[in-house]
């Protein structure tokens, strides 16, 4: 009984934390039809420093680390990935009234990952004094990139069994488009620095001081965008607001399940459990839409953008997040 | 002293804009006009006014090509519309112009 005292505890509590605060400040001010505009370029810049936060921060850790320990939560990533999109399309895709195309494209979103998501979880673990391993956050194109593949192919095969047409799916292209979007590149550019070079001034003088900060523009700007999008998913059947409810928590449990594994068998933290999950939880914002759009044109972009912007996002961040930090304190008597 | 020529304007995704200029530029258009906007159409509102979480390429983009040769202009216009008008959602429309310097204009 106790036990869920604190869960609850825990869990309003994080509601108060500026991450959530400024999400939901920004779906209330959105649907009071505010015209407070944060521009383009800022976002931009935000997710930028994030990730490239995100990508030293992770290669001065794997610098002096040991890369055996990165193994499992690595090969955990990449099974998660796979296997939310494939969850998704025998479960969404075969619902009534859901074009198969866009059940693939929805669950595969949802299988790749938020950066900005995965900054917010940061951010908490950080409040909470929680310690993770610093290269946790940096496996998320393990997770990201599988399953953004595996959805576009999935995609291919029912299209060739539609039209009865033979065109082979190219998988490296769509790795590639993956690993040159701003988002990944930016990682991937602050990993090397991060393992080559000693960019330690410019991250502690510069980086890490900003990341609180900016994480709460772009937290508002999410809120913003969450509600301005309700609009569009109105617009396509309801199955898609029902699995977008609910797949984050599910996701994000059955990683919590492997992180669990993976602490036993190879000692990974706590923290890095609960970034596991979250990174499960999330679902692309910045670089999957693009992608699927591209790889996947016959998915009507309003049911797997308005899915997972207007309710996956705030519930990754809103409940997910929090669920899983009282999960961990309850499992791993942290506090 | 000008001369007869056919503009075609193609508005529509950001996304296949490289593409579309594949196709202009296989028909021997020496150039084109790309313009970044905002509108509205059967697929909803699009603006890129406002951060949009989704990135740029559902923005919408303009582009215009001006060729001498009415065939090569009328080619490019069916390519686009029959290659990628099918999911992508835009419009393609020819008009007459008239301009001057032809030779900048192709064959």
């Amino acid at each position: 009984m106790e036990a869920i005292a604190d869960f609850a505890h825990t869990f309003l509590s994080q509601l108060q934390k500026p991450t959530l605060a400024f999400l939901l400040g920004g779906m209330f001010i959105a649907a009071l039809g505010s015209r407070l505009v944060i521009p383009d370029a800022v976002y931009r810049f935000i997710v930028f420093m994030l990730l490239m936060r995100i990508g030293l921060e992770g290669g001065m850790e794997i610098r002096d680390g040991n890369i055996a320990d990165m193994l499992l939560p690595a090969f955990w990533a990449i099974l998660l990935g796979c296997g939310i999109v494939l969850l998704g399309r025998w479960t969404l895709a075969r619902l009534p009234g859901i074009k198969m195309e866009d059940g693939i494209a929805t669950a595969g979103l949802f299988g790749a990952v938020s950066a900005s998501t995965l900054a917010a979880a940061m951010v908490v673990l950080d409040e909470e004094s929680i310690v993770f391993e610093a290269w946790i956050p940096a496996l998320y194109p393990f997770m990201d990139i599988p399953a953004l593949v595996l959805a576009i192919v999935l995609a291919g095969v029912h299209q060739q069994r539609q039209s009865g047409q033979h065109k082979q799916v190219r998988v490296w292209p769509i790795v590639k488009d993956s690993l040159r979007g701003s988002a990944l590149s930016a990682l991937l550019l602050g990993l090397m620095l991060g393992l080559f070079t000693r960019p330690e001034p410019v991250f502690e003088s510069f980086y890490d001081p900003l990341f609180k900060g900016l994480l709460s523009v772009l937290m508002l700007i999410m809120g913003i965008e969450a509600w301005a999008r309700l609009s569009e998913l109105k617009r396509v059947a309801h199955w898609f607001a029902v699995y977008a409810l609910l797949a984050p928590l599910i996701h994000g449990l059955l990683a919590f399940g492997l992180g669990v594994v993976a602490h036993h068998a190879t000692g990974l933290s706590p923290g890095g459990v609960i970034l596991l999950a979250v990174m499960a939880s999330s679902n692309s914002d910045i670089s999957g839409p693009p992608t699927l759009r591209a790889g996947i044109p016959g998915a009507n972009p309003s049911a797997y953008i308005g899915a997972s912007t207007s309710i996956g996002t705030p519930m990754a961040i809103a409940v997910g997040i929090p669920l899983y930090v009282a999960l961990g304190e309850l499992v791993f008597g942290i506090a | 002293m000008t001369y007869k020529a056919t503009e075609v304007t193609i508005v529509t995704e950001k996304v296949i804009q490289e593409q579309i200029v594949a196709i202009i530029e296989a028909e021997g258009a020496t150039g084109y006009t790309v313009i970044e906007g905002s509108g509205k159409g059967r697929h909803g509102l699009r603006t890129h006014a406002r951060p949009s979480v989704a990135g740029d390429a559902f923005d919408i983009v303009k582009i215009e090509v001006i060729l001498a040769n009415r065939a090569a202009a009328e080619r490019i216009a069916e390519q686009v519309a029959d290659r990628l008008f099918t999911y992508y959602s835009g419009i393609v429309y020819l008009e007459e112009v008239e301009i001057l310097r032809r030779s900048r204009f192709g064959e």
